[in-house]
């Protein structure tokens, strides 16, 4: 034992100059990492701007129980999973297919301008976009202007307002915004790409599209598969911004997700326990949305990205 | 070279090692955080001048300098402090140097759990958590006062004292923009709450009536053909938990009572005068004088169209806020600027009770336990309450920034007003008129020339002898992190979905449906326990009032 540990301080002593730049990052990921976890116990106290960790009473799984006996919150998850399983669906293809239809664009100004004006709604924040959103949508608004003169529509409505379709525009907004940015990481990993590859194809008389299939995508699984495994632990995050533009009082009942419903019974009202507690039960449950989509991708893949 | 490398590690290991248990240090002084500030008052040497009842203390108090510190919860507040006219008076009377720390509740948080107290602070709302909790942690007003400034009571008002009074029957804050009944019957105060109406549209049409519910849909319907571009009637933006000006601004615009026969709780919302209104502007929906996106503009979207005189009329909630947009309304047409008339009316012959800010008021300022020098806190409070402290505050320096004219009236010099107008950003810094209001009050605004926009004078007129004291409901909503406040919350979200839904509705059927519905999610939702709390605190609101 005793041996064990003076090999260890050898070592430690031999890399004295790794370890000098190694351990102050250690400490700081202690104190500013590690330390707060501590401050989770909130979850577990009745805990108000006034308290002090000591001072708070332990209430055990009280504010648990709360937001579980609650139906409104239980509402808020319905709809967070709803918009959420809608934007896997198609806010983690789209990126894919575009940024592999970007990369077939022969390199010239039209692929930069291409580019660039699918990034650009990304800098926007949603507070300006949303003012946006709202006006397009309006019964003045672009969007009935268009449906009014294709004489899909007779009278205008304002689009907003109809709960039934908030998924639909909470998602294909989002996917406008960001659709653009995500494909940075896929044209990242496609210019690794070795190009004789191609050619070998291109001799073997492979198509585009054969070509797509067979080398493109199946080199990029594995930042596929890591961008799946983090969208899913995601799952249960929501766009707050998001939803605090667009929710109105007519579509709450489907806007409403975890995030904003939290913000509003939570720290609006200065009850940090009950936010810590659900944010703590969100935490957990998305790492294990986390640990089984790696398990899951592992399986298909023989290797783990994590 | 390796050896000095290691030695440096070593050094540097220990370094961060002890940093490691100050900061641990930091959690472990939480525990007994009140209770030495507490002592420390307590033992705080008596004053070091003659308490003189007839004077300020200010003018007594030999101290050369202080420093103070001020905590503010509001991430926008200036912490600006001597570089402007006003607080460099403040200074040179009270020989004191502020600083201030600013943040939301986190900070104010974090501050609590250090146990390092600034000696001020100042937060919103009297109802919040902070407020609740001040004997913990702040010191009652009256008993620094008989300790150091006596003449305190004199400046302060006593209703606004008692109306902040916990339940220990000590009051730790002081309330700025408080409004007293006398306040109310002063006709100093004016309402915020109008039918506003374009002048050229109410002449083309001859000056009608909208009194009645008939001659309101006969009205927007003259509006919608003669004037199809406009929105026939506009309303303050909803959002998921407000109502806009639909909800308490209307009931109180044709009078809805503020407590029922017994002198209880009475849930205005449910108002048979108040729904049977909702009623007519449902049909006004669907005859087409509502736009539904009226129910998705958010607040910025209302004042763009305010500002382009989009709406025929509006019911208008809070005139002073929108006055900057009706003035540049009013200054491109000066002929269609909007009026305010006496609109739509009760159906039962109830007079309008117009509300204004209530006696809670606004921001409450509190002498933490911990304050470094008590005296020279309160005989901050003091200096600024008093009306000097207010005239300085509101106009500024007598020759500097405003003169009084002939007729008494309080107007900004020729210097100040043409940097207000040209550049407003180093007028702020330099003057900081009206801007440092801890202990700012509606009445001193009168003592100006033009203490309003042209473009809402005519709105002020109309309101006058309109307002009516709500200070018996006010702060009646459960307490923060009770499960009836949360029922409480969801029943306000619901509510708003049900009025907008309810105006929205296609036929009287679906009207009632709505309504119903609403009716039942209040009984499954346990409202009566939400009830009971109301008025119980309604009850204690009497007692401090008095009656």
């Amino acid at each position: 034992m005793s041996k064990k540990r003076q090999g260890f301080l050898k070592t430690v002593k031999k890399q004295a100059g790794l370890q000098s730049m190694v351990i102050p990052g250690v400490i700081f990921m202690i104190i500013f990492c590690f330390m707060p976890i501590y401050g989770l116990s909130i979850a577990f106290k009745n805990y108000t701007v006034v308290d002090t960790l000591a001072t708070a009473k332990w209430v055990g799984f009280d504010n648990f129980m709360i937001a579980f006996r609650d139906k409104f919150f239980w509402k808020s998850v319905v709809n967070t999973l709803g918009i959420s399983f809608l934007k896997l669906l198609i806010g983690f293809t789209i990126p894919i297919i575009l940024s592999v239809m970007i990369y077939e664009i022969k390199d010239g100004p039209f692929k930069r301008i291409m580019q660039t004006i699918s990034y650009l709604p990304h800098f926007l924040s949603w507070i300006v976009l949303g003012g946006m959103m709202i006006s397009w949508m309006s019964t003045t608004g672009m969007f009935n202007e268009i449906l009014l003169s294709l004489g899909v529509i007779s009278e205008p409505r304002n689009i907003l307002l109809d709960a039934d379709k908030y998924w639909l525009i909470a998602v294909l907004s989002d996917v406008w915004k960001e659709a653009g940015w995500g494909t940075i990481l896929y044209l990242a990993a496609m210019a690794g790409i070795d190009s004789t590859y191609y050619e070998a194809a291109r001799i073997d008389g492979a198509s585009r599209i054969k070509q797509i299939l067979h080398i493109t995508l199946p080199l990029l699984k594995t930042i596929i598969c890591l961008n799946f495994i983090l969208t899913v632990s995601g799952l249960l995050k929501s766009n707050l911004d998001q939803t605090l533009v667009l929710m109105n009082s007519q579509n709450r009942v489907k806007a409403e997700v975890i995030d904003s419903y939290v913000y509003r019974m939570g720290i609006t009202q200065g009850d940090f326990s009950y936010a810590a507690a659900v944010g703590l039960g969100v935490s957990i449950v998305s790492l294990i949305l986390l640990l089984s989509a790696n398990y899951l991708t592992s399986k298909i893949n023989d290797e783990s990205v994590l | 070279m390796r050896k000095g490398l290691s030695k440096w590690m070593t050094k540097s290991i220990a370094l961060l090692m002890a940093t490691t248990i100050v900061l641990g240090g930091c959690s472990k002084k939480e525990g007994n955080v009140t209770s030495s500030g507490g002592d420390k008052a307590a033992n705080a040497s008596e004053a070091r001048y003659e308490l003189d009842p007839e004077t300020p203390a200010w003018k007594l108090d030999p101290q050369e300098m202080t420093e103070l510190t001020w905590y503010v919860n509001a991430d926008w507040w200036n912490s600006d402090w001597g570089n402007d006219i006003i607080t460099k008076k403040i200074e040179e009377d009270l020989h004191v140097k502020i600083k201030f720390i600013v943040g939301d509740d986190t900070t104010l948080n974090t501050l609590f759990a250090s146990g390092d107290m600034p000696d001020l602070i100042s937060v919103f709302d009297a109802s919040s958590q902070v407020a609740l909790k001040a004997n913990s942690w702040a010191q009652p007003l009256y008993e620094v006062a008989d300790k150091y400034d006596p003449y305190f009571r004199k400046v302060a008002s006593e209703e606004t004292l008692n109306w902040l009074q916990l339940d220990d029957g000590k009051s730790y804050g002081y309330a700025n923009y408080s409004n007293t009944a006398a306040d109310y019957e002063s006709g100093l105060i004016n309402t915020k709450t109008a039918f506003v109406i374009r002048k050229d549209i109410y002449e083309a049409l001859g000056s009608p009536s909208m009194g009645t519910q008939e001659k309101f849909l006969n009205v927007l319907g003259q509006i919608k053909t003669q004037y199809p571009e406009l929105y026939p009637f506009g309303f303050n933006a909803f959002t998921t938990e407000s109502t806009g000006s639909m909800g308490d601004p209307f009931q109180d615009f044709i009078g809805v009572p503020l407590l029922d026969d017994n002198e209880n709780f009475y849930y205005r919302n449910l108002d048979e005068d108040y729904l049977s209104w909702i009623k007519t502007f449902s049909e006004a929906h669907r005859l087409g004088y509502i736009s539904d996106d009226s129910f998705a503009d958010d607040g910025t979207a209302f004042e763009e169209k305010l500002k382009a005189g989009k709406y025929a009329t509006i019911m208008l909630d809070g005139t002073p806020q929108s006055s900057g947009f009706l003035t540049s309304w009013m200054n491109a047409n000066p002929d269609a600027a909007y009026i305010a008339i006496d609109g739509p009316q009760s159906t039962v012959g109830n007079q309008p009770t117009l509300n204004q800010a209530g006696i809670s008021g606004w921001m409450v300022s509190y002498i933490t336990n911990q304050c470094k020098d008590p005296a020279k806190a309160i005989q901050l409070f003091t200096y600024l309450l008093s009306e000097e402290g207010q005239i300085l505050t509101t106009f500024g320096i007598e020759g500097v920034s405003y003169t009084i004219n002939d007729e008494g009236k309080y107007v900004l010099t020729d210097e100040a007003k043409e940097m207000q107008k040209n550049d407003n950003d180093r007028f702020k810094k330099e003057y900081r008129i009206g801007e440092f209001f801890f202990f700012g009050h509606d009445k001193y605004k009168a003592y100006g020339e033009e203490p309003f926009p042209e473009s809402i004078k005519q709105l002020n007129e109309w309101g006058q002898g309109k307002l009516v004291p709500h200070f018996i409901i006010e702060n009646t909503s459960p307490d923060a992190g009770t499960e009836e406040a949360r029922t409480n919350t969801a029943v306000t979200t619901e509510w708003t979905t049900t009025l907008v839904s309810l105006i929205r509705s296609d036929s009287d059927e679906s009207f009632n449906s709505v309504l119903e519905s609403y009716k039942s999610f209040l009984k499954d939702n346990g409202w009566d326990a939400v009830v009971e709390i109301k008025n119980q605190k309604i009850e204690k609101n009497k007692q401090k009032l008095g009656n």
